[in-house]
């Protein structure tokens, strides 16, 4: 693996349909090793080139090794939910060298603390992914994926593009030669926090835009919630540290127009079928996938404690887990104060 | 390893032969370390000129910048020669202006700017005497200790009496012994806390006594037309910075006069807050171009040499702490004049002669009753621990391979973006050595409860308004303040029991001791006292600002929100 020769292999872990569809976007580019649980899944992929209802290129192999992951690739995707991303870290990190690049697509956050209905979280205990990489690995050269990236439609190669945020110019040119291809534009950033908060706060957003639809609204409610809910999540990453900047791009707001558009989305259809009376229990069964918007929801109004004004991420909270009547918590959002427009643009 | 080892005589020397010091080689080969610096700096600079125009642009903004600061900001250290050379350059540049074929112009061009860096590498370059040095070696200490022992009242009797030795005042701690062993594996690169003028000849004596060669040091050229001065640092490896100067050539030539030493192993010691704290405060941002230097030489030795045989470069945070800073009132009203949007007049204290430093050399160290030198641990340079073998160990335990921090696809790969990231990281991570290495003295600590308890008090106040409170309207009760004090020693104990922070001895004792200690060492020589106990026993400030800077030096560990 030391020749520059050999075509290049990417590694991704996790293979969610969102791993799925990287994975076979890096197969245009180079050799590609895909870790996965179970010794199932890698049979399948193996020998029948499928996994689920996927089908996945040929040059997509499944391994059940870290190490052999570590090993043959410099540059790694880790993808999959917030949830299992400690633990993966954790496996991962004694087969990790400097030498190591890392670029996740998780749209999460992670705190260690417990989150219960009365906890509340100081901006130390909120970390972002690529924090956690930082802190349980070696590696320093970070980056992650973020945009407008519904994995079903990447599947079907329909045109799209996405956002490396990076401080290190080279992660952002190394994720761009793994990934570019003629369907697919790869955009850069040194934002790496502002991209990493865009990606993972609006799926709150997408929740709410899920309701709307549930509730048989049209398109202007949805704008009005698309962007006061800018207004919001820009509020809350500037606090974090965050600057304003990455929301007006494809990670912010790119992916909240798709996002809150599209059954396609989890976290959208999570939202609608609240609004159809479901439980949230049933529907995280039904959804098989976690939706990462509900946990985001907790964090944000945990955080919210110390002064981080979020009214939506509030009063969404009480639907979902306070059993809020949804007419009602829309009804007290209408009657909240309305401040000057666009004003995260204005001082 | 112990933390917290302490120097209670001098060490032997690392290397004990001066002809092996590598600042002694480095001196011998000037030559070729000149003409090393010159050509990168050419390369360098002529990468980033993509154009002839570029290239002669640059030179004339360069030269109406030498003409400007030679009429406008003239200063001692000008000689008469400069004059010449600037006229000479301006005719070539006009020589060059009627030049039309591009060639040749960018030929004439690059010539011009090879003389300009030639001029100036000869302006900066130190030199390394050996005799001077021994003599210097020998002649400081002496001079401290003798000076150390003088009381306020008798000046005179100082030189004939030496009760106490150098050692009993200078507090030094860290790891030391794992210091000098890096010392002799690799190149050290020594990166203090800057409050003082005193800090220069401080670090510079402590790295004699703990045995370490001497290093190369940038000072600023004004210092080298003062008398004495001058002809010491210049002999003793200080090269010369002109603060005025701040064009691309010059700023380049620079870092690379720093890399290549380092790359040719000189220790080398740098300020990395770039001037002294003006608010007291441990430095928070760090100017990385310097300390970009240290990463730039340790990616070239990698690349020049195998990877076991390339020189590491270690960085060796120090924090140094006084009882009495006498630029204290000065640099906290430059501080307050730049922060704030109240005028405080910043009056001018430049030490532009040999009495006035050497005065202020004698009341400084007359005056303090201990130097606290505090070494943190030992980092690679991207900000990794250590071990005592020099071994780089990362965040989560892991020996680890510097080399592997510049490869991309397992290549060593030139990146300067890469490179600036880096050395940001690295800077966060000096910054953190720096609180963890401070050591809290009595002196600072009294003041923090106090400046702390006087802003509860008047909590309406703003900074710039509380500053001006009328200080007779002030008065602590020594009771209240003994309670506060009570509560943030015994967190500032519980900070130390996490190692987050070091203690001077006299904070471990008697809390009313400390006090004591504190209220009795503070500031002692200032015209007006920052705390003194008045005649029913309560604790009054003759001077807020200096009070608030001594203050400001245990910021940083969240201390505020404990008072009561």
């Amino acid at each position: 693996m030391d020749s520059n020769n050999i075509s290049p292999k990417y590694g991704v872990i996790g293979a969610g349909s969102f791993g799925i569809a990287v994975a076979n976007l890096l197969a245009q580019n180079g050799d590609v090793l895909l870790y996965v649980r179970s010794e199932d899944q890698k049979s399948e992929i193996n020998t029948k080139h499928t996994l689920k209802s996927y089908s996945m290129d040929e040059r997509v192999v499944a391994t059940n090794d870290l190490k052999e992951i570590a090993d043959e690739c410099y540059l790694l995707f880790p993808i999959l939910p917030s949830d299992n991303f400690v633990e993966m870290l954790e496996e991962l990190a004694p087969y990790l060298r400097p030498s190591h690049v890392l670029i996740h697509g998780t749209k999460g956050l992670y705190t260690p603390k417990k989150i219960t209905s009365d906890v509340s979280l100081k901006k130390e205990e909120v970390y972002t992914m690529s924090e956690l990489i930082t802190i349980k690995t070696g590696v320093l050269r970070v980056g992650c994926l973020a945009g407008p990236n519904l994995a079903s439609e990447l599947a079907e190669n329909q045109p799209a593009a996405t956002v490396i945020a990076s401080s290190f110019n080279e992660v952002i040119e190394m994720g761009q030669q793994a990934l570019k291809s003629s369907r697919f534009q790869v955009y850069g950033s040194n934002e790496l926090l502002g991209v990493e908060l865009a990606g993972v706060l609006k799926n709150y957003i997408a929740i709410a835009s899920g309701m709307l639809t549930g509730l048989g609204y049209g398109e202007n409610a949805r704008a009005l919630l698309i962007t006061r809910g800018m207004a919001e999540l820009i509020f809350i990453a500037k606090a974090l540290g965050a600057s304003e900047k990455a929301f007006l791009g494809l990670a912010g707001i790119g992916d909240l127009i798709a996002t809150c558009n599209s059954p396609k989305s989890r976290n959208y259809r999570v939202g609608l079928m609240l609004a159809e009376g479901k439980k949230l229990d049933e529907i995280i069964e039904s959804i098989g996938e976690v939706a990462e918007g509900i946990k985001t929801l907790q964090i944000v109004r945990a955080l919210q404690k110390y002064g981080y004004r979020a009214p939506l991420a509030e009063i969404l909270y009480k639907i979902v887990y306070e059993n809020l009547p949804i007419k009602k918590g829309i009804d007290f959002l209408m009657r909240f104060t309305a401040d000057k427009d666009a004003e995260y643009i204005m001082s | 390893m112990d933390e917290h080892q302490k120097v209670k005589n001098r060490l032997d020397p690392v290397i004990p032969e001066i002809a092996e010091w590598p600042i002694y080689k480095l001196s011998q080969d000037k030559e070729s370390f000149l003409s090393e610096t010159i050509s990168k700096t050419v390369d360098s600079l002529l990468e980033s000129y993509d154009s002839a125009d570029k290239l002669h642009s640059e030179l004339k903004s360069v030269l109406y910048q030498e003409k400007n600061r030679l009429t406008k900001e003239p200063w001692k250290s000008d000689t008469p020669e400069e004059r010449i050379f600037w006229s000479e350059i301006k005719r070539q540049i006009l020589l060059s202006d009627k030049i039309e074929d591009d060639k040749k112009k960018y030929k004439t061009d690059k010539k011009i700017l090879q003389s300009i860096l030639d001029f100036y590498a000869n302006e900066i370059v130190a030199n390394f005497d050996i005799k001077k040095y021994s003599i210097a070696r020998r002649a400081l200490p002496f001079l401290f200790s003798r000076l150390m022992n003088a009381s306020p009242g008798n000046k005179f009797r100082f030189l004939f009496n030496s009760k106490k030795t150098i050692y009993d005042k200078f507090n030094i701690s860290g790891p030391i012994d794992h210091i000098r062993n890096l010392a002799k594996k690799g190149t050290v690169i020594v990166v203090p806390t800057h409050f003082s003028n005193i800090d220069s000849p401080t670090i510079g004596l402590v790295i004699d006594i703990i045995g370490l060669p001497a290093m190369t040091y940038g000072a600023g050229i004004n210092l080298f037309t003062i008398g004495i001065l001058s002809r010491w640092l210049n002999d003793l490896g200080a090269y010369k910075l002109d603060r005025r100067r701040k064009n691309k050539p010059y700023l380049e030539l620079l870092k690379n006069y720093s890399t290549v030493a380092i790359t040719r192993g000189a220790h080398s010691l740098f300020f990395p807050g770039g001037t002294r704290s003006r608010s007291g405060q441990i430095e928070k941002k760090l100017k990385l171009g310097l300390l970009g230097t240290a990463l730039e030489a340790q990616r070239q030795n990698l690349l020049s040499f195998q990877e076991d045989t390339a020189k590491k470069i270690y960085i060796v945070p120090v924090v140094l702490n006084y009882h009495f800073v006498i630029e204290a009132a000065s640099l906290i009203d430059q501080h307050l004049s730049y922060e704030g949007k109240e005028q405080f007049i910043a009056e001018r204290n430049d030490f532009s002669t040999s009495y006035k430093l050497l005065k202020l050399i004698f009341k400084v160290i007359t005056a303090n009753p201990g130097m606290t030198i505090s070494f943190g641990n030992p980092m690679d340079v991207v900000g990794n621990e250590v071990n005592f073998e020099g071994n780089s160990i990362n965040n989560i335990g892991q020996a680890v391979s510097i080399k592997d921090y510049f490869t991309r696809n397992g290549v060593m790969t030139e990146d300067k973006q890469r490179d600036q990231v880096y050395t940001s990281i690295l800077g966060d991570k000096i910054v953190k050595q720096f609180l963890t290495a401070n050591t809290v003295l009595s002196s600072h600590l009294v003041s923090f409860v106090a400046f702390e308890m006087i802003q509860k008090e008047f909590k309406n106040l703003d900074l710039y308004q509380l500053l001006r409170v009328p200080v007779d309207e002030i008065e602590i009760d020594f009771e209240e303040f003994k309670v506060e004090f009570n509560i943030i020693k015994e967190k500032i104990i519980d900070l130390f029991a996490e190692g987050k922070l070091r203690l001077h001895d006299r904070i471990k004792g008697d809390n009313e001791d400390t006090i004591n200690h504190g209220l009795k060492n503070l500031g002692v020589y200032h015209p007006s006292m920052p705390l003194v106990k008045n005649t029913n026993g309560n604790i009054i400030t003759q001077d807020m600002k200096v009070l608030y800077f001594y203050h400001n030096r245990l910021l940083g560990y969240g201390l505020e929100q404990h008072f009561s």
